[in-house]
């Protein structure tokens, strides 16, 4: 039963990483607009081709 | 591409002497320097391939404008946020960014340069984000750099950049994440102590458990429950009473009482109560913020009116400088077509401005030396001199930006009536749980703390604070998606009350339409004629200007400058030198004589120039489908219809005769609108009227509930509380069916939330209910609250139900229109 006072710690840990990246990603507007970026893909596909190929 | 046109921007090429432009190994003819310096900069940038991928043309390039004012210390403040000190970021708005490829050749482009970290493209939104090294590259020379690839740049304000509604839901969103996050894991350590309770527990471990819990409820209570706390502190600042004060009072008593439990090793923690007590706070909050900013970019439409850089008279002459230097008494000079600085009054001689962002009206108003000038409004005949006034947050178009602001943020009716009641309510929570307390300390003062926290939580106004914003977001929700965009909550309400329905005629019930072989031409080519007609109505939003762009579309395109439009008459312009005017025959032949009149047509545009008449648009109006169902359906449904239009009296009545609508007024003003609307309300009508935003905005803002029936752009007009963004008629029976059943649902939360309160708070009195069942019954009755919301839309087959009725009228309603 010990274990879970490693395991328990181990979890909040992971958890606040969780937190610190949801936090980065919120402020680097990846959850400003959910919409658009889904339609990219479908819109650029032959810049997306090029981009490829060149780089 | 044909050698005609130009290689870089489609335009034709001038006839003689081509200028030849060398791309990728091939010469091109282009159409002047600008767009050969812009073709030849992109092929040395090895982006030549943007020709072939692109599906637009770029915008000509114009001689590249003078940017170095840009450079002023004082407009950088204004528009660049320095996050460090080589790391500045600007956000400009581009005109002529058509296509992805337009994107990607700015990304490429732009990323080239040296000193520019970071380029991010938004084709949609047309903004273009650009992260630099202040001291390596100047804003002027970016924007420079812009305009030679053919993109006018217009920098955003920081302001914009990082804008209020930005920042409120990203810490909304970090917020709810760290409640949800937080609740789940003070949950886990709750089950493991009660299953202690039940099966025995070590006592390390449960002190252990107790301390986790601790750790894990402290953010939730000290990061995403503070929008509550601050609200009580103004709450209590203000000296008013309402939903955030016994919220916040909750939340601290339950977790100081906790905490301090954990620290003596009293009886019990109640770490997983207070932290979903704060998540469906939270929840209910950011519902209420969704729906709220979907309002649109209002304030940005409105702020780009005004411009940021103006021409003051100083002693050797105009420099141009930032607007927010400007101090009154400055001269300002303002040339044609361009927007007024700041408010102030008029030198010289007269002119004419546009303003239509404060009366809606395009019709340009003449204004004489020393009559006052508003900013944002365009000079039509300039240049012109004014003396500064009123500058800044003074100004008429910041009072405007901050109405509108204010209307985006304020919380609807509907919603300040629920709170008015759960402030009462509180009041007596309060009392409720202080006369608890005593009473239990008087018996037995061991139970007196969990029978208050008991009472404090289990009538939380939960229930009552997500009545009505969970209603009223589902109904904008279940709208949005069947093209109904609800800006303003407050007309749901109004809608599902209004018992007589005001429709505009044009563009509305009817759609003008032209046929290509039913123009009359008089001399010249069908297509040159059309051409024409779609250059002089290029800005026009009127339905009879966008059917006109519609059926020209396959015609060269011409570019008209000098655009005069005059309200209930037609729009002049000049095209390659020659004055044209289109619109009704006596507007469009006033520029001859009398004796060139060939055709006599009444239901016609006639476009003409010096010389005489050139075509014959007749007009052919049909009804737009759906608008018989409409009529019908509300006519069952006991409501009056009516069609209140400025058009001729023969096509209004004919129309109404085809709907069966019984009452018509035909030829009528704005000021006719307002007046019969305002009788109509005097004799205690709920008034909701239809109309067209941008052409009817005074009379649609003087209705109870106005929908606006167009695209995006008229949001920008707060006139209209409704926007059917489809051009389907049948979607606003739709909206009707969903404002009622949103008013019974709303209703019967509130029931329940009193209902349920009165018999809970009891209970907890008497300390049946122990905290964490309080907790329980708390969320149960939110979660009841919001289902029952949940079901506003659903379609059932019972109901009479707007989905079902209409399609079998709607083939009715389609022969109506084509007999």
């Amino acid at each position: 039963m010990n274990i879970i006072l490693l395991l328990i710690p181990i979890s909040l840990i992971l958890l606040g990483i969780g937190i610190w990246a949801f936090f980065w990603a919120v402020n680097h507007a990846q959850f400003d607009d959910l919409d658009t970026p889904s339609l990219t893909p479908l819109s650029e596909e032959s810049i997306a081709e090029h981009d490829t190929d060149e780089s | 591409m044909n050698a005609q046109a130009c290689f870089h921007c489609g335009e034709p090429n001038p006839a003689s002497a081509p200028i030849l432009a060398r791309v990728q190994g091939r010469q091109h003819a282009v159409c002047c320097p600008g767009c050969k310096a812009a073709a030849e900069w992109i092929e040395t940038l090895g982006l030549g391939d943007y020709y072939r991928l692109r599906s637009e043309p770029a915008q000509r390039n114009e001689a590249v404008a003078d940017y170095s004012a840009w450079d002023r210390p004082a407009l950088g403040r204004l528009h660049v946020r320095t996050s460090s000190a080589d790391r500045a970021e600007v956000i400009v708005l581009v005109d002529g960014l058509r296509c992805s490829a337009c994107a990607w050749l700015i990304e490429r482009a732009m990323r080239g340069i040296e000193g520019v970290h970071d380029v991010g493209v938004n084709a949609l939104a047309r903004r273009v984000s650009l992260a630099f090294d202040p001291g390596r590259i100047k804003l002027s020379a970016l924007l420079a750099a812009l305009a030679r690839l053919g993109y006018l740049p217009h920098p955003l304000t920081a302001e914009m950049i990082d804008s209020q509604r930005q920042r409120e839901s990203r810490a909304a969103l970090k917020r709810l994440v760290v409640a949800g996050l937080g609740t789940m894991q003070a949950m886990m350590m709750a089950v493991a102590l009660y299953a202690g309770v039940f099966d025995g527990i070590d006592p390390s471990v449960r002190e252990f458990f107790r301390w986790i819990g601790f750790l894990v409820a402290t953010p939730v209570v000290l990061y995403s429950a503070q929008p509550f706390f601050r609200g009580a502190l103004r709450e209590w600042r203000v000296r008013r009473l309402s939903m955030d004060t016994p919220v916040a009072l909750a939340i601290a008593l339950i977790y100081l009482a906790s905490m301090l439990n954990v620290f003596v090793g009293g009886h019990e923690v109640y770490f997983d109560s207070v932290s979903m007590f704060v998540l469906f706070l939270l929840l209910g909050r950011h519902l209420a913020m969704r729906a709220r900013h979907r309002a649109g970019d209002v304030v940005d439409a409105l702020s780009r009116m005004q411009p940021v850089l103006a021409e003051r008279r100083d002693t050797a002459g105009y420099t141009t400088i930032a607007v927010h230097e400007l101090e009154p008494g400055d001269i300002v000079r303002v040339g044609s077509g361009t927007a007024i600085p700041a408010d102030g009054e008029l030198l010289g001689p007269a002119c004419r401005v546009d303003e239509s962002l404060l009366s809606g009206e395009s019709t340009p108003i003449a204004r004489a030396s020393g009559q006052a000038l508003i900013a944002g409004s365009l000079v039509i005949d300039g240049p012109i001199e004014l003396v500064v006034r009123r500058i800044g947050a003074d100004s008429v178009l910041a009072g405007i930006v901050r109405l509108v602001t204010r209307a985006a943020s304020e919380r609807p009716k509907l919603a300040c009536l629920a709170d008015a009641r759960a402030a009462r309510f509180v009041v007596r929570v309060l009392v409720a749980t202080v006369v608890t307390a005593l009473a239990w300390a008087w018996f037995d003062p061991s139970r007196a703390l969990p029978a208050a926290l008991a009472v404090l939580v289990v009538s939380c106004p939960c229930a009552f604070a997500l009545a009505v914003p969970s209603a009223l977001t589902r109904a904008v929700a279940v709208l949005a998606q069947r093209g109904v965009l609800v800006v303003d909550a407050d007309a749901l309400e109004a809608l599902a009350r209004a018992d007589r329905f005001i429709f505009d005629k044009t563009g509305t019930l009817t759609e003008p339409s032209f046929d290509r072989e039913t123009i009359t031409l008089i001399r010249g080519s069908l297509d040159e004629a059309l051409g024409i007609a779609a250059a002089l109505e290029q800005s026009n939003t009127h339905p009879l200007g966008l059917a006109l762009r519609r059926v020209a579309a396959s015609a060269p395109m011409k570019c008209a400058e000098a655009l005069r439009h005059v309200a209930g008459a037609g729009v002049e312009g000049r095209i390659d030198g020659i004055q044209y005017r289109l619109g009704r025959d006596g507007f469009a032949l006033s520029l001859t004589p009398a004796a060139a009149r060939i055709h006599a047509t009444i239901d016609a545009l006639v476009l003409a120039d010096e010389t005489g008449e050139i075509a014959h648009f007749p007009i052919s109006e049909q009804l737009r489908p759906g608008a018989a169902t409409l009529i019908r359906t509300l006519a069952g449904a006991g409501i009056e219809c009516e069609i209140l239009s400025g058009d001729s009296a023969g096509r209004v009545a004919r129309i109404a005769g085809l709907l069966a609508i019984g009452e018509s007024i035909a030829a009528a003003t704005p000021a006719d609108k307002l007046a019969r609307l305002s009788l109509l309300r005097a004799q205690g009508h709920v008034i909701a009227m239809v109309g067209d935003g941008i052409n009817d905005a005074p009379v649609l803002a003087a209705a109870d509930v106005a929908i606006a029936i167009g695209d995006g752009s008229a949001m920008a007009h707060a006139a209209s509380g409704m926007l059917l963004s489809t051009s389907r008629l049948e979607s606003l029976l739709e909206a009707r069916h969903v404002a009622g059943e949103m008013l019974v649902r709303l209703r019967q939360n509130l029931n329940w939330a009193l209902a349920y309160n009165l018999s809970a708070v009891p209970l907890a009195a008497l300390g049946f209910v122990p905290p964490w069942l309080a907790a329980i019954g708390m969320s149960a009755s939110s979660i009841v609250v919001i289902l029952n919301s949940l079901r506003i839309g659903r379609r059932s087959g019972s109901s009479p139900n707007a989905s079902n009725a209409p399609i079998t009228l709607t083939k009715a309603g389609a022969r109506e229109a084509t007999a």
